[in-house]
Formats: structure tokens, C-alpha cells, sequence
């Protein structure tokens, strides 16, 4: 009783302490403040007082393989509002000294308010250095106005490359509401490497603090307290492009439309990505030229379209290489395995074949790009129920699923089984008849150019999956690289014996079948196989998938060209000079450049029918 | 009932005085010129304020109908309520400056986690001293009592509002120490936030701290082992703030620490508040601006003026005076709080009216501290001078069950 009640007295007697000491601590800290250092607060006070300037951080560049310089950026001017400060009697004045109608100021200056009152943020960019200098002369007039240099992208190479790099815009307000680090007015990436790299490329804001008067004037840094940041240098990204072969791709497809990819089939480095028609990247730095920027997104030939990952089309008899590896898998054909073609192939209804009647063993089926062959193993597979086998063996070549490019929007195509054939047609509502044309990838089959050349990679690098990539290397601010190794997995039941028959079958599509007059090219060899997607609006879909040299593949290119007929004179030659470029760094075939340049499609009607043989 | 005049007049002015400086601030940083920078929800803060003061003197003069037993005997069922509120919450929950403190019942913005703080104390005491033999110095007694608290502060914690559930935090090593933890433990457990404190400053202060923290133990206990224990936290914790600070951390970040700012609450800007805090506090001066003058509150320079930051109106405006007057009045309050405990016979009545203590002392040291920048700025109100409806009322129940407890301590003290 009597040490309890001690001990609560004590207790007591400590908390009493302890609160008169502490609140002795704040009092010395108010004097403190209000007394001894009056002088310091009052001026800044009086001076109303100190701001936030941001420094923005250069966003990182962009290489291609070799180290040419892609991406950089260049110095623009711009005008920046602090709302609170900013008296709405003088939108005529900033009106005139920019050059600019009142309407559109008073429109720019609203946004600003509904961004925040109290923030600097960007009220126009990229005006030009006379519109700024007068800004800058008259700045007593504009409390409230203040201006500042940034940038702008710039792309100094040979290259386009707008749908690889994408384009930048300036954040609006859903973006600044979901990250905050963002301000508006803030560049960011809204497409393509700068889209999906944006993290990396953007850097980290710097702030400064300056001490400024009241009409927002510098008087120069706030240096009491070492708060500022420095700013962060963006990371800079070399890709896997070769931006000569992709300068090169790009003016063959001028005036096309679709899409190239090439790769190397080892590591899925991207070589050259196209995708035609493209727009002006160019066009879209800096400040927006609203007249392109309504053109490019009204335009019918959707040019911010990437037909290269996005378009998603039936990849006809380029799908045939993978059919005859799936049919030796499951045991339907072998290598020796013989199909004789009579025309056509009866099954309910004829399916013309205009490979010349014969018999034929899985190679020669490539070569000459008989139907027959491949509708059969197609109707064995259905009628053994093994349609969901082919669908998931077909999965691990890349198609039907979703990639891994490192660009937004890639499609994953379709790659029916038969849960997505009931969501479709309805439970029991197919039949043969709707799945016997898979065996030619034609259907409800379908896939994108990178898909295609994701497929014939894998076919051709002894079976292993790999992961299609635009990214080498990151480099940082603080000079670390880190290098961008996808991994590479072999698909475990395919064999050596799969892969050697199909690619036989390929390299002689281009020695005797449709590729031959285009294809070839001296001293290498070249094998691929070309493909027609039907098209109810208009002439076919041209498809070519191809590598070399044929033993050794060092490169895959698969170009896809809408509207052009006949694959075998649009979209091999497109792919053949491309070969060429790479592996002898120069073409020779000048005349094959001009036929391609002045290529006007061209459609044989016959071609048009149900089967297209190409 | 007992007779009014009975009751603790000189905690009820201080309470008064205090409601009426709030009320000052509050409105000069709502309805001053300021106004026309603020959302017109804002300008009716003030308006809000006056009637939850006015409700707020209703209801403290109703509570003395009640005796203590039924805090007692209620306390229990009303923790339960009150978690189950905070639970709804933080999935029905309104979000207010990033902290999803708030729900909606009937028409009113409930902020569970302020009723949490009264049914928290009130049941937490209770169990503590409802038996005889029920001890913090027996670890399992200890450890429920600790749950006690914790479970609600980590509900508080995802609702991402720091501030409070560190106020929750506070009140284990308080109820603890009062409830019979020996003095040494109660050091011990309390020292790794002082030295971490020091070592911000220097790391040689923190070592200082250590030392003598450990030797202060020592003689409270003479208990070997807890100064070996407490020496090795103690220089563990130097040790690990002073590597974080020159190794892991980068300059900025450190620079952000060292100023005593929070980047969490205000990414874009840490560093910017404390600077427009102090400058309004500092050019305040003696006397400040006079009311309705200060240029950093009327030009909104300040961030959530009325009330993280209310103390800064105060000083710009009434200078040093007034701030002093604040902090005293505040102090005046705590004494007279803890002299109510001592003379209490009945240990419930005793813990609670110390835990309430705490409760206004750390929201006191934390907001001011934030605001001069001797502590990382952390967004928790002031007692009865911010605006907060529902702050205020909880504030003032837990002065009006410590002021009834004390009304009727004739009739309420029984064992031990």
C-alpha cells in the first residue's frame, strides 16, 4: 500500500517533469524562431517569400545497336503561370507578346488554375526565341509569369521510326491525377519505347528553391537550407535496331501498307521494325501541331496504327512449316510420308490445291505449297479430338498468345481451341468444316507480322522459344549498364529431325516454288515461304517469312503487305533486299530496288478462291 | 449528481481558453482574406467549429449525470463498437488527403479512429486493473494489454493515417509504466526513439544517450542484464541511423531527414512546408502581425492551415505572446491533468485520467514539434485549437470523463 502509493506519487512527479521539460524545449524553440532569428523569417516574410522551381531532368537517350545516336533532345523555349500571382487583366498583354489570340490564353491560363492555384506549371512550350525574349522583357508587367528552357525530342538519325520509338505528350490532367511525381504540362511518353519504357527515360525532377519577390522575381538561390535536389539524368536505352537496315525497310514500304519485322531467330533482338504507312515522330515534339495531329488520328490508313505487332491477319501458308512439325510430332506424317494431290481435297466440299497433282512428302509440300498435304494432317488432328493439342503444341511458337516485345498494344492473335470455337459459334455449333482450314492458316487463325517472325525463329534456331525484344541495354545515370538478356527456352518436344524436314521444305520454296523468282540472291542461301491472307474488301494480304543463310540463319524477316495480291512478287522482294542489306551491307540489286519503289499491286482472280497456294 | 461547483474549474477554463484561441485561428486562416483562395467547404469550417464547441459544452455537461462505474462497466462493449467502426471503415471508408479516415453515418463524417482513442483507454484500463494481481510486470498481463492497444493502431496504419496510430503507440509504454512496469523496463522501452532522435542530429549525442540511458537503468533497477540489454539497443541503434544516413541514403534524402521534413507528406515538395511553417512562425516576432495580418496565412503559403499547421497562424499573427500563451495554457492543462491522477484512490480512475494526459501531451508535442521543426512534420491535430469536429468532441469526452471520475472520487475508491 504504503510503496504503491509512493510509487504513484514518484510516478506522478516524473510525467510532471518530463511535460515541464519538454514544453520548456518548444518555448526555447518559438523564441528561438520569433526572436533571435526574426530577422531572417521577416524578410523572407516580407519578401513573400521563397519558391519552388523545378529542374527538369534530361530524358534519356536513345541508341541503336551499333551506338548510332536515335533519340536526343533539343533545347525549347516556354512560358510558365503561378495562377495565385497571376492577374487575369493582363491575358490580352501575354496575349500580344506571345503572338497568341486572347481566346486561347484565357483557355491555357484555366487549365493552369484547374491544374492547382499555387503551383507553377507550364502555360504554353516551344514558343519561339523572339516571342521569348519579349516574354523576358516584360516580365515586370506579368507577375505571376515566369519562363524557363526545356526540351524537346530530337531525332537526329536516318531513320523514322515512329512506331518503335512513339511519340511523346505533354501529361493531362487523368495523368497527373494518377502519378504524382508527374506534373502538367510534363512530357511523357504516350506510345511505343517512350510509352513503355517511360520509368526509365524520364528521370527524376529536380527542384530548386529560390527566393523570390513579389512579383516573382529571382533574387537569386535560397541557400539557408540544403534542400534542393539535383536533378536525375534519364536512363539511356540502346536498342537492338539497326537503324540502316531499318532506314532501309522504311523507304522500300513507302507508299505500302504493313509491316516488316526482323529479328535475330537466336536472341529475338528486333533489327528493324516497320510499320507502313508511318507517321512523322518529328512532327509530333515540341508543340503539337494540331492540324497533324487531328490528321494522323482521323486518317483512314490509320498511320498511329502498328500494323507490325497489333494487325492481326490469317498467316495463310506461312503457317504450314509449323503444321508439318506439329503433324511428325503426333505421329501423322513422317519425313517419307507421301500425299498425292489430285487439284483438290474432298472433304464436304472441294478445297482447291494449285500445287501441280502429284505426290507429295512433307518437303516438297513447302516447297511447292500443297494444300492437300496439310488440310489432311489437319483433318486427322480434328478427327482424332486432338484440336486442343494442336492448339496448345502451335502456343509454344508464340502465336495465339500474348508477347513479350517490350512495345504497348502488341496483339496476341487468335489460335482457335476448342473453348474459343464454342465462345464463338456457339456450343456444338462447329464443325470440320470450320477447323479443316487451319491447316493452311486460314480461318479464324490469324497473327501478327512479329508473331510470324517469333514462329519462324523458333523453327529455325533448333526450337527454342525466345522472347522478341527492341531493348539491348539500360544505361544509368551513375554510368551502371545492365543488359537486357531474355531467356531462351527450348520447346521440349521438338526435334532436330521436326526442324530439318520443314526447313529443307523452306529452302526450296525459294530454289523452286512460288519465292524463286524474287527470292534467291547471290552467294546466299536464302529459304522462306511465302502466304495470302483473304481479304473479302479487296485484293489478298501478301505474307513472306524467310531467313539466311539457310544452314546458319543469322537473320528472320517476315514482311506483311495488305492489299498487294500475290506474295511472291510484292513481299519477297521487300524481304530479300532486306537479307541482302544485312548480311552483305549493301545491295546490288538496284533494279530490284526500283520494282519494288514503283511495286502497283496486281491480283490473278483464280487467286481469290477459297485455297491460295502461294 | 454531485454539486458542479465540485467540479475542476481550473481544467475546464483552460479548456474553454483553449477552444477560444482555436476558434480565432481557425477563423483567420478560413474566413481572412485567405478565403478567397479556399473551396467554400472550407470557409464553412469555421462556422462547423463553433457548433461542435457548442455541442461539445452540451455534452461534457451531460456526461456528469453518469458515474465512473459505467465507464467500467461499458468500456468493454463500447472497444468493441468502436473497432468494428474502425474496421468499416477502412473498407467503406472516405478518403480525405490521402488518409481513409472517414465514414459516413447519418449524414455526419465519422472519424472512427478518434472514438478508438477514448475506447481504447477506457478498456485497456479496465482490464489492467481489474484484478488485484493483474500486473505489467507479469509478461502475460503485459502482453494482452499490448494487444489491446495494437490491434486498433494497425487498422489506423491502413488507413494510412500515421499520425494517430502513432498516438496509439505511445500509450503502451504510459499505460505500462502505470500499471506497474518497473521503472528500468519503462526507460528501456522508450530509449531507442530518444537516442534514434539524438543521432539525427549527431551521432555523438546519440552515443551520449546511450550511455546514459543505461546508466540511469542501472541505478533505477540495478538489474545487470537490462543495462547490458539497453547499452546494446542503445549503440545498435546508433550504429544502424548513422549507416543509413552516410551509406544507404542519398543526399537529398538525407538532407530531407536532417531538415526534419516527411517526404511522404508532400512528395513533390518535402521541405517546402517546414520552410513556409517556419517562416510564419518566425516572422510572427513578438507580438505578430495582428489578427487577420500574416501575410503566409492570408497568401495561403501555409499548408493545411487550420489545422495541422494552426499553430503557425497563431504565431504569425499573435507573435511570440500568443504562442507562449498556447503553449502555457497547454501545460497549465497537463499539470493540472496529472495532480487530478495523484489524487485519485481507484486505479482505473488513476490510469485513465494519466493515458488522457498522454493523449494530449504527444498531439501537443507532435503538432508543435512539426510545425518548428523539431520533429519530421506528421499531420496530427492539435487538441481542441484545430478545426475537427470530430477531434474536438473526442477531446473534450475524454476531459469530461476525467473531470466526472474526479467529481465523484469520494465515492469512488474502494481496494488497495
Amino acid at each position: 500500500m504504503n510503496n504503491s502509493s509512493n510509487r504513484i506519487r514518484t510516478s506522478i512527479f516524473a510525467l510532471q517533469a518530463i511535460m515541464v521539460l519538454i514544453c520548456l524545449v518548444v518555448l526555447g524553440r518559438i523564441f528561438y524562431l520569433q526572436i533571435v532569428q526574426y530577422e531572417v523569417y521577416d524578410e523572407l516574410g516580407d519578401q513573400n517569400s521563397i519558391r519552388q522551381e523545378y529542374v527538369e531532368a534530361a530524358r534519356g537517350l536513345i541508341y541503336d545497336r551499333n551506338g548510332n545516336l536515335l533519340v536526343d533532345n533539343q533545347p525549347i523555349y516556354s512560358v510558365t503561370i503561378t495562377p495565385l500571382n497571376f492577374d487575369d487583366k493582363n491575358i490580352p498583354l501575354l496575349a500580344e507578346l506571345l503572338g497568341e489570340s486572347d481566346s486561347l490564353v484565357t483557355v491555357l491560363v484555366n487549365d493552369a488554375k484547374r491544374y492547382s492555384r499555387f503551383r507553377t506549371s507550364k502555360l504554353i512550350s516551344d514558343i519561339d526565341f523572339k516571342a521569348f525574349s519579349l516574354i523576358q522583357e516584360n516580365l515586370w508587367q506579368l507577375p505571376g509569369i515566369g519562363h524557363q528552357i526545356d526540351s524537346k525530342r530530337n531525332y537526329p538519325s536516318e531513320m523514322t521510326g515512329s512506331h518503335v520509338f512513339g511519340y511523346l505528350r505533354e501529361a493531362d490532367e487523368k495523368d497527373y491525377k494518377e502519378t504524382k511525381s508527374i506534373r502538367l504540362g510534363d512530357k511523357i511518353g504516350k506510345s511505343g519505347l517512350e510509352l513503355y519504357y517511360q520509368d526509365n527515360l524520364k528521370g527524376d525532377l529536380g527542384i530548386n528553391y529560390l527566393k523570390v519577390n513579389a512579383l516573382g522575381q529571382s533574387l537569386g538561390k535560397f541557400t539557408e537550407e540544403k534542400i534542393e535536389q539535383p536533378p536525375i539524368q534519364g536512363d539511356n536505352l540502346t536498342t537492338t535496331i539497326d537503324a540502316d537496315l531499318q532506314a532501309f525497310a522504311e523507304k522500300l514500304m513507302k507508299g505500302k501498307s504493313g509491316g516488316i519485322v526482323a529479328m535475330n531467330p537466336h536472341t529475338g533482338e528486333i533489327l528493324a521494325l516497320v510499320s507502313s504507312p508511318e507517321y512523322e515522330v518529328k512532327k509530333l515534339a515540341g508543340r503539337i501541331d494540331k492540324e497533324y495531329w487531328q490528321f494522323i488520328n482521323s486518317d483512314s490508313t490509320r498511320p498511329l496504327f502498328n500494323r507490325a505487332i497489333s494487325s492481326r491477319q490469317p498467316p495463310g501458308s506461312t503457317f504450314k512449316p509449323l503444321m508439318g512439325i506439329i503433324g511428325l510430332h503426333l505421329g501423322i506424317v513422317t519425313p517419307e510420308t507421301e500425299i498425292y494431290n489430285s487439284g483438290y481435297y474432298m472433304r464436304g466440299r472441294p478445297y482447291k490445291d494449285l500445287a501441280d497433282p502429284g505426290l507429295y512428302n512433307l518437303e516438297s509440300a513447302i516447297a511447292h505449297s500443297s494444300n492437300t498435304y496439310f488440310l489432311n494432317v489437319m483433318d486427322k488432328i480434328a478427327t482424332s479430338g486432338k484440336l486442343n493439342t494442336w492448339s496448345r503444341l502451335a502456343k509454344d511458337f508464340g502465336l495465339g498468345v500474348p508477347n513479350q516485345i517490350d512495345l504497348p498494344s502488341a496483339n496476341r492473335g487468335i489460335l482457335p481451341d476448342s473453348a474459343y470455337l464454342d465462345s464463338r459459334f456457339g456450343k456444338n455449333k462447329w464443325g470440320l468444316g470450320d477447323v479443316l482450314q487451319f491447316g493452311i492458316g486460314q480461318g479464324l487463325v490469324s497473327a501478327s507480322p512479329l508473331q510470324i517472325a517469333q514462329m519462324t525463329s523458333s523453327i529455325v534456331n533448333g526450337g527454342y522459344k525466345i522472347e522478341p525484344h527492341l531493348l539491348r541495354a539500360i544505361q544509368r545515370a551513375d554510368g551502371s549498364i545492365e543488359q537486357n538478356n531474355r531467356p531462351k527456352e527450348k520447346i521440349d518436344w521438338v526435334k532436330e529431325e521436326y526442324l530439318n524436314a520443314v526447313k529443307k521444305g523452306m529452302r526450296r520454296n525459294v530454289l523452286e516454288g512460288s519465292g524463286r523468282f524474287y527470292a534467291a540472291i547471290p552467294d546466299i542461301e536464302v529459304a522462306g515461304k511465302t502466304g495470302t491472307a483473304q481479304n473479302p474488301l479487296g485484293f489478298s494480304h501478301g505474307w513472306y517469312t524467310s531467313f539466311a543463310p539457310a544452314d546458319n540463319p543469322e537473320i528472320v524477316v517476315t514482311v506483311f503487305l495488305e492489299n498487294a495480291g500475290f506474295a511472291s512478287i510484292s513481299a519477297v522482294p521487300v524481304a530479300s533486299l532486306i537479307l541482302e542489306k544485312y548480311l552483305k551491307g549493301e545491295v546490288k540489286r538496284d533494279w530490284l530496288v526500283n520494282y519494288v519503289l514503283n511495286f502497283v499491286p496486281k491480283e490473278d482472280n483464280s487467286q481469290a478462291s477459297a485455297s491460295v497456294n502461294e | 449528481m454531485n454539486n458542479l461547483r465540485n467540479l475542476n474549474w481550473s481544467i475546464i477554463s483552460s479548456w474553454i481558453v483553449l477552444a477560444i484561441i482555436g476558434l480565432v485561428a481557425i477563423y483567420s486562416a478560413t474566413q481572412g482574406p485567405v478565403s478567397e483562395f479556399l473551396p467554400d467547404y472550407i470557409q464553412n469550417n469555421f462556422a462547423k467549429q463553433l457548433f461542435f464547441v457548442a455541442l461539445a459544452v452540451v455534452l461534457v455537461l451531460l456526461f456528469q449525470f453518469f458515474t465512473p462505474r459505467t465507464y467500467m462497466q461499458l468500456s468493454y462493449l463500447f472497444y468493441g463498437v468502436a473497432l468494428l467502426l474502425v474496421i468499416l471503415t477502412l473498407f467503406f471508408g472516405t478518403e480525405i488527403n490521402g488518409a481513409k479516415s472517414w465514414i459516413r453515418i447519418g449524414g455526419f463524417n465519422l472519424q472512427a479512429s478518434e472514438l478508438m482513442k477514448i475506447a481504447t483507454i477506457l478498456a485497456t484500463a479496465q482490464y489492467l486493473t481489474s484484478r488485484r494481481d493483474i500486473s505489467a510486470e507479469n509478461i502475460r498481463y503485459a502482453l494482452i494489454a499490448v494487444s489491446m492497444i495494437l490491434v486498433p493502431t494497425i487498422f489506423i496504419f491502413l488507413q494510412n493515417d500515421t499520425g494517430t496510430a502513432m498516438v496509439f503507440l505511445a500509450l503502451i509504454p504510459v499505460m505500462l509504466f502505470w500499471s506497474g512496469l518497473p521503472y528500468g523496463v519503462s526507460v528501456y522501452i522508450v530509449s531507442p526513439a530518444i537516442i534514434l532522435y539524438l543521432t539525427v542530429f549527431d551521432w555523438k549525442f546519440g552515443a551520449i544517450a546511450t550511455i546514459l540511458i543505461a546508466f540511469l537503468i542501472f541505478m533505477l533497477q540495478k538489474r545487470v542484464w537490462l543495462t547490458i540489454t539497453s547499452f546494446i539497443t542503445g549503440i545498435i541503434t546508433v550504429v544502424g541511423v548513422n549507416v543509413a544516413l552516410t551509406d544507404i541514403l542519398q543526399p537529398h534524402q538525407i538532407a530531407r531527414i536532417t531538415a526534419f521534413t516527411n517526404p511522404a507528406f508532400d512528395p513533390t515538395g518535402a521541405g517546402w512546408n517546414v520552410i513556409q511553417a517556419k517562416t510564419a512562425i518566425g516572422s510572427g516576432g513578438l507580438l505578430g502581425k495582428g489578427f487577420l495580418e500574416g501575410t503566409q496565412t492570408q497568401l495561403k503559403f501555409l499548408p493545411a492551415q487550420w489545422t495541422d499547421f494552426i499553430s503557425c497562424v497563431i504565431g504569425e499573427e499573435f507573435g511570440f505572446v500568443g504562442l507562449g500563451l498556447l503553449v502555457i495554457t497547454f501545460l497549465f492543462l497537463f499539470l493540472k491533468l496529472l495532480r487530478m491522477a495523484g489524487n485519485h484512490k481507484h486505479p482505473f480512475a488513476q490510469l485513465v485520467t494519466v493515458s488522457v494526459t498522454a493523449v494530449f501531451f504527444i498531439h501537443f508535442v507532435v503538432n508543435i514539434g512539426s510545425a518548428t521543426a523539431l520533429l519530421p512534420v506528421i499531420g496530427i491535430p492539435l487538441p481542441f485549437v484545430s478545426y475537427g469536429g470530430s477531434a474536438f468532441l473526442t477531446n473534450s469526452l475524454m476531459l469530461a470523463i476525467c473531470l466526472n471520475m474526479d467529481l465523484y472520487k469520494r465515492d469512488f475508491s474502494i481496494y488497495r
